[in-house]
Order: structure tokens, then sequence, then C-alpha cells
């Protein structure tokens, strides 16, 4: 009777026993790997930059025998320590990096690694480099030295701050640890910076000051926030002449309208340009030793916003919207297209001569999942529409005939070394410009748009580059490239003066210039030239998503021609980010994402941040609460026209709106 | 003896359960599927009991909100512990994602180079090896990326052919193969050495050369392959001929330029356009998809030669060997369907048509009985993941997904 239980509980101890054993065995097999290691030679390694070192791994047991094995070599940093398959490293730049050894898997052993630590040592410092210091001072004047310091390699040492600044005769000259230098009396003395045994000595003579008196004077005594006024100041000896290289420090005191915890209300430059922020009683001062001068101006409030009229909504609901084109047809009548984003393929045509009343009345359905971009001809009888994610990944464009916008058909299909997507277009005089597969952009000559066919390509030469947008202007092909920033081109310019073509066509594009900045994050570009202040800008737009939130802010470029361009300005609005702009007499339209449409004032001379300056006119959040995203703006881009703004937004669709009347007057 | 005889039964019965458990017992099934117009990650559950599956969860992926990033190629580290997903698409070049398995939080990307696609980990180096498809680009030499999975790190750029695709290494984990579409060859990397062992060309007429070895990128067909594509505009996937044939090119030169425009470009379309290169579990053997030819080619990698071709349905694109080498398992992107193949017989024993066009990637679940297959689909239709029984041969679930639904992997199977 209780043989089985007898036998099923040996039985079940034999399982268990056995299961053990599996177990204990894959775990012993593991703390036998765990027994060997990787051993280096050299275990520490330090290098001079240029020298090579052969490092060689070895898997030993615990015995410390040297088993089989096969080792990979890797460098984390090849740019700074090469190293070969086989182990040869070779210094390129000082600092500390990390060298992993692969041994490969040999039956059951598994992978290992090794990390070894290769120092490379900085070469000896060579010397130490001053700006463009003066050698001559006149007294009670201050100038500010810079340091730079280099090694014998010729690198810059970026890590390397100087401190160490002596003078020979501080009664004379003195400096301070950040490179300061007052002119104290006359006489000579040298100032002198070291670091790790390296010196630089440069003298510097101060001369008696012949300035007795300075004058100042302004441009504007009222004016409003965010007007960039001009300063001048004139330095003068006791007989009245001109001391013409006399330095001239200026600054500032405020007294803001609002002074309850307000900060920063303005902003000054040293070339004497001055912008407020806020509205109020500034004094500006221009200094050289004991002569001052003070001016006195009057900041009002900019007054320039406005109401905003909404006139009607074309909602698109079920599919995001992308970009729009708004255009009078050949019949006398207000059309708009929109694409559509990760959808069905579709751009949708409305009739919007009663904005209040926008009407879909055609619908083109293309292969594809995104028809990112619309554009229009300038007669109104042809559009394109990009095409991305087509189901047999052949992407391109699709030209339209719209002269019937009721009626739209499909002329023609240009995919030939499109495949990879075109995700802008533009049309200019006859010519397609196709963003292709965000690396170049194709010119399409489409006279006969049934027919179409290349004419060029524009491509940069750069590492990793990429091209986001084009848009033609005065026959300049204005295309915003990311890291490579906004990089003009010459098909067939119609500028003159400083900025004249260069024998640029669409069959022979020509680079004028470009124009970057550290974010890399170029994504769109406007070109105008400023009505009020006749300076040529060009507005170049971000588009990024740092933890995945849109970010970004628009830049400002001042062009005196295609080599001299100066970022100046911005608008940066802190809580969203910036995707298309589009400016017309002297206001700017962007839609700003999450923080919907900006319209802003960009008028006169920029400077700082046009955000802080009062000189947005107005804003509208377009949201439906049946949106993609609900209640939520999402805005895309938009389009001045007539007297109404125009703007799509992905989450509700296409929105007309309008700037109410001028209430009151502007209190200057 | 009669002890012994239980104990025999018994360890016997134990040892099928521990060793066979599917057999006897239903299984909750997951894989891993990328929506790579949608750019999410899905992932899909089958209920080995009941036949249904569904989406267990989405993963939004990528790197622009507001773009299509193009999630492609996916698969599990060898502890299962992580998922990877090549995303396509960037400014310009696209990246590696790594993400955990069951919390899918993102841990770490890494940048690749131009529409990285399928990949795949070696048990021999640990190493994770990607094809830089170049889908897009301009027909010259792309390279497979060398990525260390814990650092996420790119360790080496092997140069390799045109159009590189279908990662996939050997069970020690020595040999990757994949193949170069656009210049009709196999190409096999040395894991270890990470460097081209050799090429094969798969061209029918190219047989007499088959068992030649190549050990360099600049064999002479290499360098007249690259030739003849460079800036070739026909290199698009043999995939969707209905959609094809819409596009008009008349009136103009395939190459979009106009034909005295001085830059006329030379043409010479491959003849086989292999897609995926799948090594044999237990025999040296790796199975090819001819995409442009309509068949699934053998190549014997002892004799270095192509041994057998099997004709296939319309556009194979991707395919998987089972575990236990008996069976492959491949899409038809051409037509819509999935074809299973016996490999003994070579000969097609099934084709499954599948719930809508363009089949895209094969997964085959580690026990062998079902094989998930996923379906693009055409334009703003939703892509999904089919479900074939291997044991029947018959389509079992489906389950729609975001759309345009490619790179899929088997992630586990587990007791309910």
């Amino acid at each position: 009777m209780n043989f089985l239980p007898m036998k099923f509980s040996r039985i079940t101890g034999l399982i268990v026993v056995l299961l053990t054993g599996i177990l204990t065995n894959n775990i012993l097999a593991q703390e036998t790997e765990n027994e060997l290691k990787i051993v280096t030679d050299p275990e520490v390694i330090t290098l001079d930059v240029g020298q090579e070192l052969q490092l060689k791994a070895m898997l030993v047991n615990a015995e410390g025998e040297v088993q089989p094995d096969t080792m990979i070599y890797f460098s984390r940093a090849r740019r700074s320590l090469s190293v070969t398959r086989s182990g040869l490293m070779k210094a390129l730049e000082p600092g500390s990096y990390s060298v992993i050894v692969y041994k490969t898997a040999q039956g059951d052993n598994p992978v290992m690694r090794k990390n070894v630590t290769v120092t490379v040592n900085y070469p000896k410092l060579d010397r130490i480099v001053f700006n463009d210091v003066p050698g001559k001072l006149y007294e009670g004047t201050s100038f500010q030295l810079e340091s730079r310091v280099y090694d014998v390699l010729d690198f810059k040492r970026e890590d390397l701050e100087v401190s160490d600044y002596k003078s020979s005769n501080p009664k004379v000259l003195d400096i301070n640890q950040f490179g300061r230098i007052n002119a104290k009396s006359t006489g000579k003395a040298k100032i002198t910076a070291s670091i790790e045994g390296v010196t630089k000595t440069h003298e510097i003579e101060v001369v008696s000051n012949p300035v007795t008196s300075i004058e100042i004077s302004v441009n504007e005594d009222v004016a409003r926030t965010g007007d960039v006024l001009t300063l001048k100041a004139i330095a003068k000896d006791k007989k009245g002449n001109v001391v013409s290289d006399a330095p001239v420090v200026y600054s500032f005191t405020a007294r803001p309208d609002d002074s309850r915890g307000e900060a920063a209300p303005a902003q000054i430059e040293q070339n004497g340009k001055f912008v407020a922020n806020k509205s109020g009683l500034y004094t500006i001062s221009a200094r050289n030793s004991g002569s001052v001068a003070e001016t006195t101006v009057k900041i009002n409030p900019r007054n320039v916003q406005r109401e905003i009229e909404i006139l009607g909504n074309a909602k698109v609901t079920d599919v995001p919207t992308s970009d729009l084109w708004v255009w009078e047809g050949v019949d006398g009548r207000d059309y708009a297209a929109t694409g559509t984003h990760v959808g069905r393929g579709e751009a949708f045509f409305w009739d919007v001569t009663d904005p209040e009343n926008m009407v879909a009345i055609d619908t083109i359905t293309v292969d594809a999942r995104v028809v990112n971009d619309v554009k229009v001809s300038e007669d109104g009888k042809i559009a394109v529409i990009s095409r991305e994610g087509a189901s047999d990944r052949k992407n391109g464009l699709v030209i339209l005939d719209v002269t019937d916008p009721s009626n739209v058909e499909i002329l023609s299909r240009f995919d030939d070394g499109l495949t990879g997507g075109v995700h802008n277009v533009f049309i200019y005089e006859n010519h397609i410009y196709a963003i292709n597969n965000g690396r170049r952009y194709d010119i399409i000559n489409i006279e006969d748009p049934k027919n179409p066919y290349r004419v060029s390509q524009f491509e940069l030469d750069t590492p990793g580059h990429s091209v986001h947008d084009v848009w033609i202007e005065d026959g300049i092909a204005y295309s915003s490239n990311w890291s490579d920033g906004v990089v003009a081109v010459d098909v067939g310019s119609k500028l003159g003066g400083d900025m004249e073509s260069i024998g640029g066509s669409p069959e022979n594009p020509k680079m004028l210039g470009s124009f970057t900045y550290p974010s890399g994050w170029n994504h769109a570009a406007f070109p105008f030239k400023s009505k009020s202040s006749d300076n040529f800008y060009i507005a170049a737009g971000d588009e990024a998503f740092p933890g995945g939130i849109p970010a970004g802010w628009i830049h400002f470029f001042k062009l005196n021609n295609w080599e001299e361009a100066e970022e100046v300005a911005r608008y940066e609005v802190p809580e969203a980010g910036t995707h298309n702009i589009w400016i017309k007499d002297d206001v700017m339209y962007v839609a700003y994402y999450q923080g919907g449409l900006r319209i802003v004032d960009v008028s006169g001379e920029l400077m700082g941040n046009l955000y802080d300056q009062g000189r947005e006119i107005a804003r509208f959040k377009p949201s439906v609460n049946e949106g993609i995203g609900p209640n939520q703006p999402m805005s895309w881009g938009p389009q001045p026209y007539k007297d109404m703004i125009f703007v799509s937004d992905m989450n509700s669709g296409l929105w007309a709106i309008k700037l109410k009347p001028v209430q009151g007057t502007a209190s200057n | 003896m009669k002890n012994h005889k239980l104990f025999s039964i018994l360890l016997s019965a134990i040892l099928f359960f521990l060793l066979v458990p599917s057999a006897s017992f239903s299984q909750d099934y997951y894989v891993y599927v990328a929506a790579e117009s949608e750019d999410e990650v899905h992932l899909i559950h089958l209920d080995g009991k009941t036949n249904k599956a569904k989406i267990a969860k989405t993963i939004q992926v990528g790197r622009y909100p507001t773009e299509t990033d193009g999630p492609h190629g996916i698969n599990i580290s060898l502890d299962g512990e992580y998922w990877f997903l090549s995303i396509a698409h960037g400014n310009p070049y696209g990246m590696l994602a790594k993400y955990k398995t069951g919390t899918d939080e993102l841990v770490a990307t890494t940048d690749l180079g131009m529409f990285p696609a399928s990949m795949e980990i070696s048990k021999s180096t640990g190493l994770l090896y990607v094809v830089n498809f170049n889908l897009h680009g301009d027909m010259v030499p792309s390279t497979v990326s060398v990525v260390d999975p814990d650092y996420m790190e790119v360790i080496t750029d092997i140069k390799t052919g045109i159009m590189p695709h279908g990662s996939r290494i050997t069970d020690d984990g020595t040999k990757q193969y994949h193949v170069s579409m656009m210049t009709d060859e196999l190409y096999e990397i040395n894991t270890a050495g990470l460097n081209v062992n050799r090429t094969l060309s798969l061209k029918k007429n190219a047989m007499k050369m088959d068992g030649m070895e190549d050990h360099s990128d600049d064999s002479k067909e290499h360098k007249e392959n690259h030739e003849k594509h460079m800036k070739d505009g026909t290199h698009e996937e043999h995939s969707n001929k209905e959609n094809e044939m819409k596009e008009d090119h008349s009136g103009h030169d395939m190459d979009g330029m106009k034909k005295d425009s001085g830059m006329k470009m030379m043409h010479a379309k491959p003849e086989v356009k292999p897609t995926w290169a799948d090594p044999h579990p237990t025999k040296p053997l790796v199975y090819v998809a001819g995409n442009g030819s309509d068949e699934i080619i053998e190549i014997d990698t002892e004799k270095w030669a192509v041994t057998r071709r099997f004709k296939s349905g319309k556009a194979p694109y991707n395919l998987e060997v089972s575990h236990d080498g008996k069976i492959l398992v491949a899409s038809y992107k051409g037509e819509g369907a999935t074809g299973i193949f016996d490999l003994e017989s070579g000969k097609e024993i099934a084709k499954v048509k599948n719930s809508r066009k363009v089949t895209h990637g094969v997964a085959i679940s580690s026990d062998n009985r079902y094989a998930f297959l996923s379906v693009e689909g055409i334009g703003g239709e939703p892509g999904s993941v089919d479900i074939i029984d291997l044991r029947t041969n018959e389509r079992i679930a489906v389950v729609e997904t975001g759309k345009q639904a490619g790179g899929i992997v088997f992630w586990k199977q587990v007791a309910p």
C-alpha cells in the first residue's frame, strides 16, 4: 500500500536532485566562466599625442594560464584615439579615453568585455595669444584683454583659462584676474599673462588723455519698445577738437514704468545701439575716463496689439493637416489647398471666398501617407503636391491642374530620382524646386506641366548635410539645411547692388552664401527687405523637439551682402516651438506649433528678443474639442492673404482669421 | 525492473514536459512589430489556446513627433531584456534605439547610416550588425554598422554593397549574412574579424563564378555594378506592381533628366534584387529572397555556391527558416501572400493569402507553431500582423496595426 508513495517520494527526490544538477551545472558553468578574465598588457596606458602602442589582451584562467581566445579592440573615441582590430592604438588628441576589448564567445563561454582607460597626455603648452590689444591707452580708460592658449601641436586649449595676470607697474596700469586693464597714470608698463610656465608679455604706454568732454546724441528722444536707437558719442579735447580714437563706453540706467520686479528692461551694444523691452525713462551714458555725457530717452509701449476676429474654420479632424496655400483662382474666387500628415495621401481643396463658410470642393488622393506640402503657381493654374510614404516606396511629386479647383486634375507625376520622398516644394517661374530625400533639391521644368523634366539639382557637399525646405524670392533660392543653416543660391537673381546675380539660373544654380547658427535646428527661412528700415533680413526658423516638446525660435540675420551677415535678433516664445513662417509688409506670421499663430511686428531695425519688446500684434490658438488633439493648437503654417490670415493646424484643419481694426492710437 | 521502468516513464514524462511544453500546453506568444508610417511599435499578443490575438501595447517611437521617422528593423537582445529598433529617417542619418522589453522604456539611441534597416546580434561577439539600406540614396556602396548594444556605440562600419538588406547571423554567431540588392550579391561577414569574408553573385548566369571566393568589395563585378548603378534611378523595391503601373513615365527618361540635358544616366537593372538572407539553424546553408526574380535561392556556404532555386510567389521580400530547419516562410510582397516551403523537397507546400497587400516581414515562434507576418497595406489603410498556424498552414488571426507594418520579431512564448 505504501509502495507507490514511497517510490514516488524517492523518485521525486531523484527528480529534485536531477533538476538541481541541471541548474547547478548552469550556475557552475557561469562561475567557471567568471574565473576567466581578460588581462591587458600594459594595464596602465599613458600616451603622448601621435604615439602608437600595441595593446595585448589575453584570456587567463584562475591559475593565470593563458587561454585560447579571439579578441576585438574598439575605441569609444575613434577621432581621438584610434585602435585597429588587432589592438594597435594611436593617440590623436589629448584626454582620457576608453578602449574596449571583446572576447568573442567560444563554446559555452559567453562574450566577455574589458574596458581599458587610456590617458593621452596634453602636449606642452606653447604660447598665449592676446586679442587685438592696443599699444597705447589713454589715461583713465579700460580695455578687456582676452587670452587664448595653444600647445606645441597648435591645439587651442579650450579647457584652460588664463587668470594669472600681472602688471610690471600697477601704478601705471593694473589688470585683474579677468584680464580687465585699467590705465591709471601715464607711463609704460608691461602686462604679463602666465599659465603652466608659459607667459606672454605686452607693453602698453599710457598716455595723457586729451578728452575733456563727451557729447552724446540719439536719433530719437521718444521711441517705442523694440525700436532700435542709434547713439552717437563724440569725445573732444579742451580745444574742442574731436579725439577720434578715444574709447567710449555706453551704459544706461532705467526707470521702467512697471518697476514691480521687472527685469532686463533694455539692451545696449558698444556700437551705440540701444533697444528697450519695457517702457519707461532710460538715461544713457557715454563715458571716457572722467568725462561723461548723458541723454535721456522716453520709451513708450509699442501698442501694436490688436484683437483677432475668427472668420471660419474648415475642420479636418480625422487626419492631421499639414501645409496650406491660398490663392485667387482664374475665376476670381479665393481657394485654398491643404495637405495631410500620416493620413491617406490626400490633398484637400477649399473654396474660401466666403471665409466664414469655407467649403471643401475637391480631394486629390495619391499613393502616399504624407502630403506634406502644397503649392500653387502665381497664375493660379498649376499646383504641386509632395508625396511621402508611398506604398511602393516610390515617392515624388504630383502636378495638378487647378484651373477649376472644383475639378482638380492630375497632369503628371514625377518620381524618378525622387523616390526617397519629397518633403517640401516651391513653384517659381515655371520650375518646381523639390526637396529630394532630405539631401538636395531638384529643379524641375514645368513649362509643359504634363511633361516635367529635371534641369538641375543643388546639393551641399558638407559632411552629413541635410536639407528640409526651400523658398524662392527674387530669383534666389533660400534653403533650410539644419546644421548647415540657410543657404542662398542664385537661380536667376533679380537683386542688385552688393547682392547682384552671379550668373545663376535654374539650369545652373550658384551658391551665394550660407548663414548658420550653433543649434543646427534650421528648418525654414523667409527673406525680406524691411520696408521701414531698408535693411535686408533673413528670418531663419527652427524645428526641434528636445525631450519630445516643440522648441526653437526665429533667428534674424541682417545682410549687407552675401558675405556679411550678422544674427541680430530673435523671436523666441519660451513655451513653444516654431514651424513655418511668412513675412509680409513688415509683419511676421509664424506658426508656433503648440503656441498657435503669432503675428509679430518686425518693422524697423531689429535687435534683441522681439518677444520681450511688445512686438507681438496678436496670437491665435486654434483648437476644437473634437480635434485630433482636443482643445489644443498645433499650428503648422500661416499665410497672409488679402486682408485675412489663413493658418493650417494639425489638430483642427484650416482657419481664416482677421485682425480687428486698431482701437485707439499708439502713445507716441 | 519495475522501479526502473516506472522511473524511466516518469523521467521521460518530466523531460517531455520540460523540453516540449508547447506540444501539450497552450502558450501566450508575443511579437513586436513596427508600423513604419505611424512611428509606432506594437506588442502583439497571441493566445495559443483560443488563437485570438490583439495589440497588447503600443509604443510611440521616433525623434520628431511631427515627422514620419520610419521605424523599420527590429530585434531582441540575446538575453531578451531589450529590443532594438532602427529608425530609417533623420537629418540625414537614421538611428538605432534601444528599449527595455516589458516596460518598453527608451534606454539609449545612437546614430547610424542612411536608412538603417534589419539587424541581429551575434552570439559570438555580442555585437549588433545593422545594414544601412540607403534605400533612396545614390547608388553607391553602403555599410553595415556594428554596434555595441550595451554602450550603444557604433564601433565600426563595414563597407558593403549597394542597398544592403536582411542582416541575419548564424546560430553560432560567427557569420553575418546580408544581400546587396542592387548588385545581386550575397555578403558574408566575419563577425569577429569585422570584415567581409566573401561575396557571391546570385545571378543565374553567374553560376560558374559562384564557387570563387571574393574577399573584397573591389571585385571586378562589384566595381562594374557600382559604376552601372551610380545615380541609377531604378533602385526601388519590386513590390507593388499595381501601383507602379499607375506611374506614367512617358515623355521623359526614367531618370527624369531631359534627353538633351547632357546628364543622361546609365541603366542596368539587377536581375535578382535579393532582399533577405537567413542562414539555416543547423546546416551550412543560407536562403535568400530573390525579390526581383521571384525565387528563393539556397546557398551552400561550404561550397560557396548556389545549390537550389525554388520558384516562389511574386516578389519574396523577407523570409525565415523555422528553428528546426524544416520549413521556410517567405513574405510575397508583390502579391499579398505568404509562401511556406518544405526545405527538404524545395517545394512550396502552401501559399496563404494575406489580409491586405504588401506583405513585409516574417517571424516564427520559437516552438515553430506560428508564423507572424507583417503586412504594410496601402495608403491610409492600417497595416496588420497576420498569424498563420504552421501545423495547418492556415491564417488563424489578423491584428490591425498602425500604417505600414514592417519590421517584426518574435519576443517570447510563456505559459498563461
